[in-house]
């Protein structure tokens, strides 16, 4: 494991990972927020003619000018689908959905064309679909890493301007900040998320990296400045993973493990995170309903000692369940754990039955008169 | 109160001159022309889709108009940013925003505070007396997804406070909220208003109109009426402006004070 980590490859591939994890993380948050997840889909998918018509004009496939050509087709999608949904009757999902597939289409016809024509160092284009780590050299960490720095920066400096652009864009106009240049900065930001990701994951995963750290993270925390923080944090983690489990397994690709180890974190963050987990949903739900059917079987119990007159009239057990349709033994059981049912004996019979106690009275009366003061 | 006549434009808290708004080639605005003297609480109202929320927008700078032009003290929206506080409609953001109520209210400072500034010490000492000012004092830190509709409308109040304008533009204050934060908004409001600020609000309750507040522009599109609400506030007016509408505003209007439902 040692030796694994010492390994130069690994570590060049693993600090891309954590790169990539961190930049989409923090520009993800905000493209969670302001509901365009899709967006990020959009840029990814649309980045592929760019690829391609870097490598023609490079005549090679030389990085820099396949990222400037990803970030170009990218965020001239994003610009167009921008245009269209504010000119026209398109909605935005649908302008995102065709932008996708035409520039992906695009893409893809390309792609096939630079293959077909037999060009030497075409070898390893294609890998931009689904993503190469191990295709990286430390070269490039130096251009993700810049990239990674700059967008970093641009989100501290106007944290306060993205944040309120993202909570109330009309307000935000209406104090004077110019709305449309903010949306356009950070739709170019999550452009640039794209490009660091292309190697590592591809343009086809790339939305998932983009989404997933981001709608883990927002499960745990309340304020902006953890979520983003956190966000991070797990985009970097899953990373990383990805990075040395693909190692570890000779073989595993990189970036789908990626994406399988950020997205597991989504699932144990929608299950269980505090306050807003499924789980914890389900178990309030749960309470609640012991709850209510306790007052129920209180309020029945109240409502047959009022009706034959005697505050300590013994209610028979077959007849609340008969009442209520179901077995009431537990909620019974539960009422007389917190002192608000006994059980009694009724003379001639031997069945079981309740009578309310002083203090199950006073709860009865306390519910009735709640649900009362709610139906006026 | 001073009469609409004796006021020149830098006198006049907003003045709206052959206005002009269309979405698409429909028209919302049709050659709006309105005054608002300095110190008046007045109410916007009018049918649904009269262009009620467009006309504040449009004052805002946040609609483009077709035609026409807005000034307010005499000057155009652009120079007066800082004497205009907002609140817009409650149902416009997304309350699951991971934020808190004083943080929501300290966003009404951002207009003052600059690029690259934060919110300091100061900030947030304003944000939490104007929380106090509406009540609120005690949900400073909490997530707004966990207010109430009526906590909500609140903080949105409390953001345009600490804004300290001199023109507040509110749309749909009260719609959605319990009868104690309606009382609660409207103390507030009145509290303003005798302070010289001036209040333009987008109101949808004709009932309560009387009551609240001392102005009122009746719009559909194009002005109806506007003035001191004891002149507009005729069953005529109303009429005019509700058309097709008429036996409910007939019996909202003449019986006036009916308890609502």
């Amino acid at each position: 494991m040692l030796t694994l980590l010492q390994d130069y490859t690994i570590q060049t591939v693993a600090m891309g990972a954590a790169m990539l994890g961190v930049i989409s993380g923090v520009l993800g948050s905000f493209a969670v927020l302001r509901k365009q997840s899709l967006l990020g889909d959009t840029l990814s998918h649309a980045a592929l003619p760019g690829i391609c018509l870097g490598f023609v004009v490079a005549g090679g496939r030389e990085l820099g000018s396949i990222l400037v050509g990803a970030l170009v087709t990218g965020a001239l999608a994003a610009l167009l689908m921008l245009l269209l949904t504010r000119n026209s009757r398109l909605k935005t999902d649908a302008g995102l959905g065709i932008g996708l597939s035409v520039f992906f289409a695009i893409g893809v016809v390309l792609l096939s064309a630079i293959q077909g024509s037999g060009n030497a160092s075409q070898g390893g284009l294609e890998s931009f679909l689904f993503g190469q780590a191990a295709a990286i050299l430390r070269g490039d960490l130096w251009i993700m890493g810049g990239i990674t720095l700059a967008a970093l920066g641009l989100v501290v400096a106007f944290w306060k301007e993205f944040k309120l652009v993202s909570f109330d864009p009309v307000f935000a106009a209406s104090i004077g900040l110019p709305v449309v240049a903010l949306e356009v900065l950070l739709t170019v930001m999550i452009a640039l998320a794209v490009v660091v990701g292309l190697q590592m994951v591809g343009v086809v995963l790339m939305a998932a990296m983009v989404i997933a750290p981001a709608v883990a993270a927002r499960q745990w925390t309340r304020r902006l400045e953890g979520m983003v923080a956190l966000a991070a944090a797990i985009g970097m983690a899953g990373g990383v993973f990805g990075a040395v489990v693909s190692a570890l397994g000779r073989g595993l690709a990189t970036g789908p493990l990626i994406i399988l180890a950020v997205s597991a974190v989504v699932l144990v963050s929608l299950l269980v995170a505090p306050g807003r987990g499924l789980l914890w949903e389900a178990v309030r739900r749960w309470r609640l309903r012991g709850q209510l059917e306790g007052q129920q079987v209180l309020t029945t119990l109240y409502g047959l000692a009022a009706h034959h007159r005697d505050p300590a009239y013994p209610s028979e057990q077959g007849s609340v369940d008969a009442f209520h349709g179901t077995g009431t033994r537990a909620a019974l059981a539960k009422l007389q754990r917190r002192g608000l049912v006994r059980p009694a004996r009724h003379a001639p019979e031997f069945t079981r039955h309740w009578t309310l106690t002083p203090a199950g009275i006073a709860e009865a009366e306390r519910i009735l008169g709640a649900m009362g003061r709610e139906a006026s | 109160m001073p009469s609409r006549g004796s006021l020149h434009e830098p006198d006049l808290a907003l003045h709206v001159e052959d206005l002009t708004v269309a979405y698409q080639s429909k028209p919302v605005l049709w050659d709006v022309d309105l005054d608002v003297p300095p110190g008046v609480m007045a109410a916007i109202v009018g049918p649904n889709g009269a262009g009620k929320s467009t006309l504040i927008k449009t004052v805002l700078g946040l609609v483009k108009p077709t035609a026409g032009h807005v000034t307010l003290f005499g000057r155009p929206y652009k120079a007066q940013r800082r004497r205009v506080g907002y609140v817009p409609q409650r149902s416009s953001v997304d309350w699951d925003f991971p934020t808190t109520a004083l943080d929501v209210v300290t966003m009404g400072l951002y207009g003052r505070l600059g690029w690259l500034r934060r919110p300091g010490r100061r900030e947030r000492a304003e944000a939490e007396h104007a929380l106090s000012l509406v009540g609120m004092q005690d949900y400073a830190q909490r997530q707004i997804s966990q207010l109430s509709g009526g906590q909500q409308q609140r903080v949105f109040l409390a953001r345009a406070l600490v804004q300290q304008a001199d023109v507040y533009f509110l749309d749909e204050p009260m719609a959605g909220v319990d009868a104690t934060t309606e009382r609660a908004i409207v103390e507030i409001l009145h509290r303003l208003r005798d302070g010289g600020k001036t209040l333009i609000v987008v109101h949808h309750d004709l009932q309560t109109v009387r009551t609240y507040f001392d102005w009122m522009l009746l719009l559909n599109v194009r002005v109806v009426a506007q003035g001191p609400v004891r002149d507009v506030y005729t069953a005529e007016n109303l009429r005019k402006a509700y058309g097709g509408q008429i036996a409910l505003i007939e019996r909202e209007a003449l019986a006036g004070g009916e308890a609502r439902p």
